[in-house]
């Protein structure tokens, strides 16, 4: 058979005739038969690629195509050759549109790279008159390397096609082109915008659609060119043209719209307001913006779009609104306020999804401190307490856990709805009882008033028996035992008794506290308020020993601030307990090991939660708002780092690494607005840019020395931003002194390999990409040539992971101290001699294999290290105290001078580095505590 | 041509909605009905105006009915059955259900109060076998140019929004509309049409309504508060419309909150009426709707002592209703009759559901229509001047509210038609796209608003308008490509060119030469001239270093522009004949075509200023 066909094949191709559709046919069979051998296939290989030289006709191509494409996809050693040959002029240059679209769409899908076919081909098929090459190539055009100029004309023209598919292909083109583009011509990106806002009045609903995307993403790179102070105009523009759309006719176009403002981070607070309200408000009357020249939107069309969003006939609609509505809740407490009584009014929906969206909104709200209930929110928010579907009631009473209420009304009536909660469905003992006592905790006053009036429901009724049966009892019980462990302080009203009949509750109440503490814990916090009248200072410290809960807890209602310096609890706390309770607790270590653990965890996911927050803020930074996200990093760190206790061991270390991390991020952030493509580098900007890139280097060094315990993810993570700031500084021809970078770079680098040796880490997509182009530089030229475009890319597809902090990171600290000197009691010392400065040192976390040094200098010419030996010191790896007398050998011939001291420890990953000062240390220094002055003065006494 | 509008009803006012709408020599009669308001001659439209004669089915193509309420369709049996229309009328199917009940509901109630019958039951179901029922979105060829088509409204059910369309010139008629949804019904869906003409109504022309959710909220909120106090909720409302709503509103509620509480419907079916005394809370649906008697009256007299009872009212009450009573202020005694007083002590909850849309919806319906002009129908004269002027200024449409027995004409699209040439088709298939800056930009793309106001980087793609429309007398008028233009008008191609001949002093180009020379006067030999093309030539490929400069020996070539040294004597080109006779000049003689006007100025300033005076 496979002879016969053969020779056929032969025949007719000597006389110079093109093969017989019936011999095609007999090919396929051939190969399509897994027995064919492989001689005889590239024979047959042969014989098309000389036929193909002979006919040009159209059916024969196509036969021809889809033999090849056959042939490659079952014999993949002979694919190369089929798919030379597909590439071969024959196919490409076939005078129907149709077969040069099949080949190349055969071509695409035998090859797995990019294909390279050429621009002014690409260009011409799709100027071509047939419309399905067309529609095929823009929809495929990515898969082809072409330039992205060349592209981006394409997809523009090609808005304008009569064909609708066409146009809406064209404007998806455009979207993905502005994604992964690197576009900075102003003129290019305003007329993308321009196009694409023309689009959405476009009488097809799904061009009108894929526009919305189109402004959004091209309305992005407009807010980032625009110049600083027409940034916040061009972000409003972008938001009120999108708000525009929320009112088509067509459900998915107004779907679009909703999830796009939901992304735009950026509005100014009288438009967000606007939104909520249909009426246009006074002060955004006759408001226009002008994006671009000539070219105006007046704020009034942003009138009433969320509210139109949450009434919309489709739940997809109004849930998209709900979630969009909480990214903005972030920004304005106002705009939250208002929203809120939208929303309260979605808990009456009649979708399912659409109330659940509108809870987890409140609770977004809730976690940034925005809501604000009030009483006439509450008989539909509390309404949700009985609902019968149980995720509802349990997002409820997710947010009541957090609430803040302002009246005691307000307190009552959540408290009767979670009461009736429990009466309706009694399976939600365990969540209602630990919304109960997180509620009474964060309203203790109210507490003590409503215990007050109910005692007499907690009393035994009749011959001392208890109406212990009631689960309205337990759930008052819970109540009560809260309100010493208030925040607010001087809660004391609830009478001891009430604590003893909780013991007898003990079981019920403590599986419902069960994230809080544990049984041993409870029966002991309950025995000691039940046993003392009045409260006591030791009641005072029980609270401070039980974890405070805030995970999800307002930053502001948490207001004790901790020392820097984690000491144990138990060591403080214990010593003010009476006899037993020590006996108690000290048996119990163990268990209050655990707790501390606990409270760790919870400390972690506050932690956690603020490094989402700065996760959030870095798109602000990308599209140029460093100032505002700078403001909401500051107020983080101000606000809610601070207000973390750190006086559980290890929270201090955790505290102190957030802040640090926090640091890193504010200049890294302040590096990067000065490479965003507006910014010109003038030559105050080198020096400023300098300065800041040195305090970074700095951070960044202090953060990945002075904290042990971190895990290899972690590390990973600090690692990357390091990376980043190499890259920043390459990228900047100006300051880049690109050996010493590229070093680095490298050595960051071979480390983060390392880490990924050792143990199941993978890194991220960014750091593979730096791999691979420090490959590439390595590679391709020995020399020391300057990339800075190259650098400055990849830095534009860094984007900033959520800082997951899983473990308790220790903290290298130290305190320094020199016991009775100032400036009015000087140490003596003689000119030329050397002088003994007695320093008292504290040191935290310091292992023995850490190399620390002492740095004294004196004004700014001399500087001298001394050696700090830890072996000299016994003492425990957590605290070490101790005195060392400092010799300072350069004593200046003055009366008297200043030294200024520090203890910094050897940056032990760093490179050795170079410096001057003999038997200094060999590398970088971190600096453990602030410089210390000390003062010295000419003795007197011979 | 133009579309003349012909407002019968609704002018300037609520009631009898009817407008007689003429396109293109078709006539159609957007709804048939009455104003409650009167019970003379101003109870019906004015249909004398359609036709003097009476012959109503000549004057009209069909009648298009948008709902089932009364002051739309309260007149049609009267003008089919009375006035003896015979034509077509379409509505939806639902209103085609439901219009029979309303129309006799209301003929009962005439009669009940005593006034003249205007027309008999069977007068409503002989109007009613005239009716053709359509679907929405339904295409109907109501004769060989007329289409009209069903676009969902909101409002009530069955409810529809018509699109008419003669020939070229089509149009839209809301009826009432709702552009916010409820629980039973949708927002107005309609399609993007090109339309000449929207008439809409404008009841609440000023009014923005707030959402509805805090009406359901305060609904809700003040039914629960009652139950729970164990008390009875009765809800008297008509048979249709809200009552739907509310119904949905509670067992949504009821379900979610998991409610035993019953509800009952006095309507549905005979009531049991020892329920209405039996112990424990529940909720009543009675009607009618403004309390006026019937079996919510009689609910209302054993309910209204106790306060724990609620009764809600619906948002409006006609005066002199025990409902208008409740409602301006809380009366402590009713007086029904002489003999019998009514305690009520019950609270009161007034419900404010409306089915219309707000100003904002009107406008937002007029923004995405966008339609050549508007007329206001169905609302108040002085919110209406205030719509009008909003729609006018911000949407730049043409708008006009006429009153009643007014006619408004607007002009209507028509469209030639005409044949396309091959090459037009062709060259038409194949995209051809320019791009340009906004100064050069062709204005007749600027179709929109928005891209008048476009800038910088701009396409357009021009296939279609590169053709030419050709219209030669007795023949249909033809696109063509606009190649084949000479080809087709057999004519030649005439092109314009532009010529100028100037003098040149050559002293300082050539001085060797005119030294060697006797007499200015001689011609310059060919060698000479070349030299100073030569010469020429060099002056300006370093003067115009992007320009194609070709030297072809005796002459000069730039694109279309060319010089050459002027042997004749008297050149026509040359602007003055009295021109010095300079011994030392030779003219210069340029020729260019229009495109290259700029460059051969240039070109020839260059020149000029090469030689030491020009004239």
């Amino acid at each position: 058979m496979e002879q016969h066909v053969m020779n056929s094949i032969e025949q007719s191709l000597n006389n110079n005739q093109p093969l017989s559709s019936q011999t095609l046919a007999s090919l396929r069979s051939l190969i399509i038969n897994p027995t064919t051998s492989d001689s005889s296939l590239s024979s047959l290989l042969d014989a098309l690629t000389r036929s193909l030289r002979l006919t040009r006709d159209s059916v024969f191509l196509h036969h021809c195509l889809k033999l090849l494409t056959d042939l490659s996809a079952r014999r993949p050693h002979l694919s190369p050759f089929a798919v030379d040959l597909l590439r071969s002029d024959s196919l490409f240059s076939s005078a129907s549109p149709r077969l040069v679209g099949e080949s190349l769409s055969a071509l695409l899908s035998l090859t797995s790279s990019q294909n390279d076919i050429d621009a002014a081909r690409f260009v011409s098929l799709c100027l071509g008159p047939s419309v399905p090459v067309r529609l095929w190539l823009l929809k495929n055009a990515e898969k082809f390397a072409i330039r992205e100029s060349v592209l981006l004309a394409v997809f523009l023209g090609f808005t304008r096609d009569p064909f609708p598919y066409v146009r809406k292909a064209a404007v998806d083109g455009l979207v993905k082109l502005c994604k992964n583009g690197d576009f900075n011509d102003r003129d290019v990106i305003e007329g993308c915008y321009c196009r694409a806002v023309e689009l959405l009045r476009d009488a097809e609903d799904n061009v009108r659609s894929a526009a919305v995307r189109a402004v959004y993403d091209w309305g992005k790179l407009l807010v980032i060119s625009s110049e600083e102070r027409n940034k916040q105009d061009s972000s409003d523009a972008v938001f009120i043209q999108l708000c525009c759309m929320v009112r088509d006719m067509s459900m998915e176009v107004r779907l679009e719209a909703f999830e796009a403002l939901g992304k735009i981070g950026l509005v100014s607070e009288d438009i967000l307001l606007q939104t909520l309200f249909k009426k246009v408000l006074g002060i955004n009357k006759d408001k226009i913006y002008k994006p671009i020249k000539v070219f105006e939107i007046s704020a009034s069309a942003a009138a009433g779009a969320f509210v139109h969003g949450l009434e919309d006939e489709f739940s997809e609609v109004r849930m998209s609104a709900c979630y969009s509505l909480h990214t903005f809740t972030v920004f304005s407490s106002q705009f939250a306020g208002e929203a809120l009584n939208l929303l309260m009014d979605m808990l009456n929906d009649d979708s399912k999804i659409v109330r659940l969206q509108a809870l987890n909104t409140m609770h977004h709200m809730a976690t940034c401190n925005h809501l604000k209930v009030e009483e006439i929110h509450m008989h539909s928010f509390l309404s949700t307490l009985f609902d019968s579907c149980s995720v509802i009631r349990s997002a409820t009473r997710k947010i009541l856990k957090l609430a803040k209420l302002m009246k005691l009304e307000l307190f009552k009536l959540c408290i009767d709805g979670l009461l009736g909660n429990l009466e309706t469905y009694p399976q939600d003992e365990v969540d209602v009882f630990s919304v109960l006592f997180h509620i009474g905790r964060n309203h203790g006053k109210f507490t003590v008033l409503m215990i007050e009036e109910v005692s007499t429901e907690l009393e035994p009724a009749f011959g001392g028996k208890l109406g212990f049966d009631s689960t309205r009892v337990a759930a008052f019980l819970v109540l009560a035992i809260s309100a010493p462990l208030s925040n607010e302080s001087d809660v004391c009203g609830v009478p001891s008794r009430i604590f003893s009949y909780a013991v007898t509750w003990l079981g019920r109440i403590s599986y419902a506290l069960s994230d809080v503490m544990n049984r041993e814990t409870l029966l002991a916090y309950l025995s000691k308020c039940s046993r003392s009248s009045t409260i006591s200072l030791a009641d005072f410290k029980i609270k401070e020993a039980l974890p405070t809960v805030k995970g999800d807890m307002p930053s502001h209602l948490c207001s004790e601030v901790g020392s820097p310096v984690s000491m144990p609890l138990w060591q403080k706390g214990v010593e003010t307990f009476d006899h037993h309770h020590q006996k108690l607790f000290l048996g119990k270590s163990g268990t209050h090991l655990e707790y501390g653990l606990r409270e760790c965890d919870e400390l972690r996911q506050s932690v956690n939660l603020v490094f989402r927050k700065v996760k959030d803020l870095w798109s602000l930074v990308q599209l140029g708002c460093t100032n505002e996200a700078l403001k909401a990093i500051s107020r983080a760190c101000k606000e809610e780092v601070a207000s973390f206790t750190t006086d559980s061991p290890g929270s201090a270390g955790a505290v102190a690494f957030t802040l640090q991390y926090l640091r890193v991020i504010k200049l890294l952030a302040a590096v990067w607005e000065h490479l965003m493509p507006t910014k010109k580098l003038n030559c105050y900007g080198v020096g400023k840019l300098e300065l800041l890139l040195g305090k970074l280097d700095r951070r960044l060094r202090e953060i990945r020395n002075k904290f042990i315990g971190l895990s290899k993810a972690e590390e990973l993570q600090i690692l990357e931003l390091i990376v980043v700031a190499c890259l920043l500084r390459l990228s900047k021809i100006e300051i880049c002194c690109y050996d010493t970078a590229m070093k680095k770079l490298s050595s960051i680098i071979s480390h983060v390999e390392i880490l990924r040796k050792g143990g199941p880490i993978e890194p991220s997509h960014f750091i593979i990409e730096v791999k691979k182009l420090l490959n590439d530089i390595g590679s391709s030229s020995g020399g020391s040539t300057c990339k800075p475009l190259l650098f400055k890319k990849l830095i534009d597809s860094f984007s900033l992971h959520q800082f997951v902090l899983g473990g308790s990171p220790r903290h290298i600290n130290a305190e320094l101290e020199v016991p009775g000197n100032d400036s009015e009691n000087p140490l003596p010392f003689i000119p030329g001699i050397p002088a003994s400065i007695p320093l008292a040192i504290t040191l935290y976390n310091v292992l023995s294999e850490h190399r620390l040094w002492l740095r004294i200098s004196m004004g700014e010419e001399s500087t001298q290290f001394v050696f700090l030996d830890l072996n000299l010191i016994r003492s425990s790896d957590e605290v070490r105290e101790f005195t060392f007398v400092a010799p300072f050998y350069l004593t200046p011939k003055a009366i008297s001078f200043a030294l200024r001291v520090s203890i910094g420890i050897e940056c032990l990953q760093e490179n050795v580095h170079q410096v001057k000062a003999f038997g200094g240390p060999k590398r970088e220094l971190a600096y453990l505590c602030p410089e210390e002055e000390i003062f010295l003065c000419k003795s007197t006494k011979w | 041509m133009a579309i003349d509008s012909l407002v019968l009803g609704a002018g300037q006012e609520v009631g009898k909605s009817c407008v007689v709408v003429s396109i293109n020599g078709k006539r159609i009669m957007f709804d048939c009905g009455m104003h409650m308001g009167y019970t003379d001659s101003r109870r019906y439209p004015d249909f004398s105006l359609i036709s003097n004669t009476g012959d109503f089915d000549n004057a009209l193509t069909c009648v298009v009915v948008t709902h089932f309420h009364l002051d739309h369709i309260g007149a049609l049996p009267y003008f089919t059955e009375v006035c003896g229309y015979k034509g077509p009328i379409y509505m939806t199917y639902p209103t085609k259900a439901l219009a029979p009940l309303m129309l006799e509901d209301y003929r009962k109630n005439m009669d009940r109060r005593g006034e003249d019958e205007q027309f008999t039951s069977d007068h409503i179901t002989e109007c009613m076998k005239k009716v053709i029922p359509v679907d929405l979105k339904q295409t109907v060829q109501v004769d060989k140019d007329l289409q009209i088509r069903a676009y969902y409204a909101g409002h009530v059910i069955g409810a529809a929004m018509f699109y008419a369309k003669v020939g070229d010139a089509a149009m839209v008629y809301t009826g009432d509309y709702n552009m916010t949804p409820d629980r039973h019904l949708g927002a107005a869906q309609i399609d993007r049409l090109q339309l000449d003409l929207v008439i809409t109504e404008s009841t609440y022309a000023t009014t923005i309504r707030d959402s509805r959710y805090g009406r359901e909220r305060e609904f809700l909120k003040a039914v629960h508060t009652c139950i729970a106090a164990g008390g009875k909720v009765l809800i008297p409302t008509f048979a249709l419309g809200r009552a739907q709503e509310l119904c949905i509103l509670l067992e949504d509620y009821w379900e979610r909150m998991n409610l035993k509480v019953p509800i009952y419907f006095s309507a549905v079916r005979n009531f049991d009426r020892s329920l209405i005394n039996a112990p424990g809370p529940c909720v009543l649906f009675a009607t009618p709707g403004m309390i006026v008697g019937g079996f919510s009256l009689e609910v209302f007299m054993q309910w209204a002592p106790s306060e724990m009872n609620l009764v809600t009212l619906p948002g409006y009450c006609v005066a002199g209703t025990i409902g208008h009573k409740l409602m301006s202020g809380k009366p402590t005694k009713i007086d029904l009759d002489k003999d019998t007083q009514i305690d009520v002590r019950c609270q009161i909850h007034q419900l404010s559901f409306s089915p219309h849309t707000d100003a904002k919806g009107i406008m937002d319906l007029v923004k995405f229509l966008s339609p050549k002009h508007a007329i206001l129908v169905h609302g108040e004269k002085p919110k209406m001047a205030t719509l009008k002027e909003r729609i006018q200024s911000e949407l730049g449409i043409p708008c006009y509210c006429p009153a009643n027995n007014e006619t408004v004409t607007v002009p209507s699209t028509h469209y030639v038609k005409a044949d396309a040439s091959e090459t037009f088709i062709r060259s038409c298939l194949n995209p051809n796209f320019k791009f340009s800056t906004y100064s050069s930009v062709d204005k007749s793309y600027l179709d929109s608003k928005y891209s008048k106001a476009a800038s910088g980087l701009q396409v357009s793609d021009e296939r279609v308008a590169e053709g030419i429309l050709v219209v030669e007398k007795g023949k249909k008028a033809k696109v063509i490509h606009q190649d084949e233009l000479l080809l087709m008008l057999g004519d030649k191609k005439h092109e314009v060119q532009f010529a100028y001949c100037f003098p040149m002093h050559t002293e300082r180009l050539q001085k060797t030469r005119t030294e060697e020379l006797p007499s200015a006067d001689t011609l310059l030999c060919d060698l000479d001239k070349c030299t100073l093309i030569n010469q020429l030539s060099m002056k300006l490929s370093n003067e115009l270093s992007d320009a194609n400069i070709l030297d072809l020996g005796e002459q000069l070539q730039v694109e279309s522009f060319r010089v050459s040294i002027c042997s004749k004597n008297s050149c026509p080109h040359r602007l003055s004949h009295s021109v010095h006779n300079d011994s030392e000049s030779v003219f210069l003689c340029c020729h260019w075509s229009l495109r290259d006007e700029k460059l051969a100025w240039k070109i020839i300033s260059i020149m000029k200023s090469s030689s030491p005076h020009t004239t």
